[in-house]
């Protein structure tokens, strides 16, 4: 009976770790190669889930929500980009303030247009109930389309970063700006493209989100802390950090909060967490530059 | 030079900004208070209600029925022949920020009361002010009780009025032992739970496993799979906020019906069922002294007047509800002393009040500030409406201390002791409970 349980928690963290990195791959990109510690990003997966809201009471679901989602916060990446975070560039205290003001800001203006009430998103009719795995709970559905956009968006984000010219200069970047501004790569329009992606991804992450959780104007800082914890324990600058800190983070979570509870489920990992930064500070696979 | 230039420009587009904003975002009440003001003669009462950050959600509600409620006074002709006037402050779900609002309410704007507070930390980073201040705070949230303060009246339920009925009916009329408690980690929800385990000892029932999740947390896959592996048959959650929105979804999302093993809650209201869809809440259970589906033409009016003035989609719940008669009780109470002097109000005005409110005919308790409420237990229906399935034939009494948890303990403010302590000021008798040993 325990193990059967614990053996389900297994697979149930499996749909955890996917949440992780649909919430973190976003914010990977733009702090591990823009540079930026972008406060807002959980304001954008905010507003990517009242896209989803949108969307859904028009009739449509969460894979239309998906591409719309992208589009509209990925123009709004770029307004911010374009009016604020490209004049401050570099400075990290900076970056942090004005994105912290630009959540604030996203979060009064959704207010002002939706109300301060909770959003209503449905699931889809095809991804609802489940299918039976092990134990006396079936395995949902919505779960698993969950942890397939999880690996979707890895393998999308892995495909742009190594196998096209924008992440061939977006490496460059990373590695040595200002030999790879010598080499003529445009840093400057790289860092936005970047930068438009990332918020896009994050859109993404609030539109599949939101059927399972709750939709309110102050629902992004919780995930934006997870975020930080995966991008820390993982390691800025390499995107299989993100894979292993959600995966650390979230099997560890469900398997420890089951066995405990979620109260010391919650303590301990964030105690792992500590003691792994202790011994690499810069993350299980974090990038260390040559000196 | 041109720095400065640039300094000064910036700083006149910023006020001119500001400008706008204000004139645009600022609710057109402001305004109006301006106007009254303007005709003088008005009695002031304070609203301190979270306009914004995390509690906005439901604290706004509040605001909006207090308001109704004073704007229905004021087209009646008012109070001893005064408007009421709402002086609005917005503590910004900030507790510290609760606090200096109040002071400001009673030491600046001289209101005769207020109105105001959602949370138990932010009534309890009030009442030292209100004490002190010899204020008077009309409290409308169903809370955890062990509490009366001179200065405050509590118009929400206490755990009694909402488990002493509930409680029982799960386990004679369900037919449900087995209870699987689950809160948020904090105040009400552990000291609602203790009551709980009182009751399950008293009537028979089974605590299969008690367990509580941190505020802000979302993700209810893990617990779960802990209430289909434990083998309870009902749940009892005083989850709160969004993770209330959260759990009902996954808990559908996983395969559990409400047939299987319903949900039983003292605090899921209409407002979390329109957020998670009714197709997620059809089926559980929540005790209540008020729902909208309550069949009386009083709330009937009510719910017209309140969708009137807020728009179609609006709902009213138990908490707004508390709120708008707590108002109109406030104004009874001015009318019987004929006068707005804080001591009159807590030991004649306020005490013993009556009003018909849309749940029923309530009435604040003339010993212990908490008020008498009816009992309701509903059922969600596929309209995201309660369909109600028990009533209590009568109204309930307010216990702030239960006996069957705190016995020798009692909350009374007609007893001597307490009044002898009461009369002494503030400044040589700092306790201003009515709590009395028996």
């Amino acid at each position: 009976m325990f193990t059967q349980s614990i053996i389900t928690q297994f697979f149930n963290g499996f749909s955890v770790v996917a949440i992780l990195i649909i919430a973190a791959v976003g914010l990977a990109i733009i702090f591990g190669v823009a540079g930026v510690i972008n406060m807002a990003h959980g304001e954008f997966m905010m507003i990517g889930a009242y896209v989803a809201a949108v969307v859904d009471k028009l009739g449509g679901n969460t894979l239309l929500a998906i591409p719309v989602s992208f589009a509209v916060v990925g123009a709004l990446g770029l307004l911010v980009e374009r009016s604020i975070i490209r004049w401050i560039y570099h400075r990290p205290l900076e970056t942090l303030l004005a994105t912290w003001g630009v959540g604030i800001i996203l979060q009064t203006i959704v207010k002002l247009i939706f109300g301060p009430e909770l959003y209503y998103v449905g699931t889809p009719k095809f991804l609802a109930g489940g299918f039976r795995l092990i134990g006396r709970l079936p395995f949902p559905w919505y779960r698993l389309f969950l942890i397939i956009v999880a690996a979707a968006l890895m393998a999308l984000v892995f495909y742009v970063i190594f196998h096209t010219d924008l992440g061939l200069q977006v490496r460059a970047v990373r590695r040595n700006r200002a030999i790879a501004s010598c080499l003529g790569i445009d840093t400057a329009r790289v860092d936005m493209t970047i930068f438009v992606f990332g918020s896009g991804l994050a859109g993404v992450a609030g539109a599949v989100l939101a059927p399972i959780k709750s939709v309110s104007t102050t629902m992004g800082f919780p995930y934006a802390v997870d975020s930080y914890m995966v991008l820390v324990l993982g390691g800025v600058g390499n995107l299989w950090g993100v894979v292993a800190g959600a995966s650390l983070i979230g099997e560890a979570e469900t398997i420890l909060s089951f066995v405990f509870n979620n109260v010391i489920g919650e303590l301990l990992v964030f105690l792992f967490i500590v003691i792994v930064i202790r011994i690499v500070p810069k993350g299980i696979f974090g990038y260390y530059e040559r000196r | 030079m041109k720095r400065l230039k640039r300094r000064t420009f910036l700083k006149g587009l910023g006020a001119g900004i500001s400008g706008i904003l204000a004139s645009r975002t600022m609710p057109y009440f402001f305004v109006r208070n301006i106007a009254q003001a303007a005709e003088g003669d008005t009695i002031k009462v304070g609203i301190l209600h979270s306009l914004s950050g995390t509690i906005a959600i439901i604290e706004t509600s509040l605001h909006n029925a207090e308001l109704l409620a004073i704007e229905e006074i004021n087209a009646k002709g008012g109070v001893l022949g005064k408007k009421l006037e709402p002086v609005i402050e917005d503590p910004q779900s900030m507790v510290q920020v609760f606090a200096e609002k109040a002071k400001k309410l009673l030491l600046a704007d001289k209101v005769v009361a207020v109105l105001g507070c959602y949370t138990s930390a932010s009534r309890q980073a009030v009442l030292p002010i209100f004490e002190q201040y010899n204020g008077v705070l009309l409290y409308p949230t169903l809370y955890e009780a062990q509490e009366c303060s001179k200065n405050c009246f509590y118009t929400g339920a206490v755990p009694s009025q909402q488990l002493d009925n509930f409680i029982p009916w799960i386990i004679n009329t369900l037919g449900r032992k087995k209870f699987y408690l689950i809160g948020a980690n904090y105040i009400y929800p552990k000291e609602t739970n203790r009551e709980v385990k009182a009751l399950l000892r008293k009537h028979g029932g089974q605590l299969v496993a008690e367990e509580y999740a941190p505020l802000g947390a979302t993700e209810f896959s893990t617990s779960i799979n802990k209430i289909a592996s434990s083998g309870c048959d009902v749940v009892f959650s005083d989850l709160v906020g969004d993770q209330i929105v959260a759990f009902y979804k996954q808990y559908r999302e996983y395969g559990i019906t409400a047939k299987d093993i319903p949900i039983c809650s003292p605090i899921t209201t209409e407002q979390e069922i329109a957020a998670m869809g009714s197709e997620n809440a059809v089926g559980h259970y929540t005790s209540f002294d008020y729902f909208q589906s309550v069949d009386a033409p009083e709330n009937k009016s009510f719910v017209e007047r309140y969708k009137a003035r807020y728009g179609r989609n609006a709902v009213t719940n138990a908490v707004m509800q508390s709120a708008y008669f707590a108002t109109y009780m406030l104004a009874h109470a001015i009318e019987k002393v004929k006068s707005t002097d804080p001591d009159a109000l807590i030991f004649e005005g306020l005490p013993g009040q009556e009003v018909q409110a849309p749940e029923g005919k309530v009435k604040i308790d003339e010993k212990n500030h908490h008020t008498w409420l009816w009992g309701r237990i509903g059922r969600a229906n596929e309209q995201g409406q309660f369909d109600i399935v028990w009533k209590s034939e009568n109204w309930i009494q307010p216990q702030p201390w239960v006996p069957y948890l705190y016995p020798g303990k009692a909350c009374d403010f007609t007893d001597p002791r307490v009044l002898k302590r009461l009369k002494r000021p503030w400044s040589e008798e700092k306790n201003r409970s009515g709590t009395i040993n028996l």
